[in-house]
C-alpha cells in the first residue's frame, strides 16, 4: 500500500524513519506526495522539527 | 509531577569530562527535586550543521520526573553553562522503557568500527600482495626490454 515505513509512535530520535520524509535539500515532503494521513503528517512534522533543532537532521543543504 | 525527556548536547572537546558533568547535572536535578528515571549516554555524534563552530557533539539523554515550576531554575543554570551547546526539555506522557534508536545506532557503530579496523587490516594485506606481483612483473618486463635492446 504505502512504500514508506511508518512507526507505531513517532519519535524525533528515529532519524532513519524521518529521513524518508525529507528531500535531499532537507525540506519536509508534503503529504500529498507521500500519501501519509493528515494526523500522521502532523506528528511527523513535529518530530522532524525537533530533530532539526537538535542537529540530528539538517534544515537545509546550504549549511556551511 | 510531570515526566520529562531531556536531551543535552555537550561540547565535544569536553568528552573526557562527561562523567564529571553527569555528576554535576544529577546534583543540580536532585537539588531541584527532580528524579532521574534513566540516563542514556549516546556519545559523540556528527552534527547535521555546525553549532558554535562545533561539528560534533556529545549527546546525553535523560528521562526525568519532576515539578514544572522547578524546571525554570534548571534551565537558567544550563543557559550559563558553556559546556552545553544545545539542550531541550520535552514533556512526555510515558517514558519509553526501551533504548532509543540513537543509542542502538551508536552502539552498532562502535562494534562496526572495531570490525572494520580488522577488516581493513586484512584488506591491506591482500592489497599489498598483488602490488608486489605487479612490481615483479614490471621488473621482468624491463629486463625483457633490456634484452630486446
Amino acid at each position: 500500500m504505502s512504500k514508506y515505513e511508518l512507526p507505531k509512535r513517532f519519535d524525533y530520535k528515529d532519524i532513519d524513519i524521518l529521513k524518508q520524509f525529507i528531500t535531499e535539500t532537507g525540506k519536509i515532503i508534503p503529504a500529498r506526495v507521500t500519501g501519509v494521513s493528515a494526523s500522521n503528517q502532523r506528528k511527523l512534522t513535529k518530530s522532524i522539527k525537533i530533530a532539526r533543532f537538535l542537529a540530528l537532521l539538517p534544515y537545509t543543504d546550504m549549511h556551511q | 509531577m510531570k515526566k520529562y525527556e531531556a536531551v543535552i548536547v555537550l561540547n565535544p572537546n569536553l568528552s573526557t569530562k562527561v562523567d564529571e558533568f553527569k555528576k554535576d547535572f544529577e546534583k543540580l536535578l536532585k537539588d531541584n527535586s527532580f528524579s532521574i528515571v534513566k540516563t542514556e549516554d549516546i556519545g559523540r555524534r556528527q552534527l547535521a550543521y555546525s553549532i558554535a563552530n562545533h561539528n560534533k557533539g556529545h549527546y546525553i539523554l535523560f528521562n526525568l520526573e519532576g515539578d514544572p515550576s522547578k524546571l525554570l531554575e534548571i534551565e537558567t543554570k544550563i543557559k550559563y553553562n558553556e559546556s552545553i551547546i544545545r539542550h531541550l526539555f520535552l514533556v512526555v506522557k510515558e517514558h519509553n522503557g526501551t533504548d532509543s534508536s540513537l543509542l542502538i545506532e551508536s552502539k552498532n557503530k562502535k562494534s562496526d568500527t572495531s570490525e572494520s579496523v580488522s577488516k581493513t587490516e586484512s584488506e591491506e594485506l591482500v592489497a599489498e600482495e598483488p602490488k608486489n606481483e605487479d612490481v615483479a612483473e614490471e621488473s621482468t618486463n624491463s629486463e625483457e626490454e633490456k634484452e630486446n635492446e
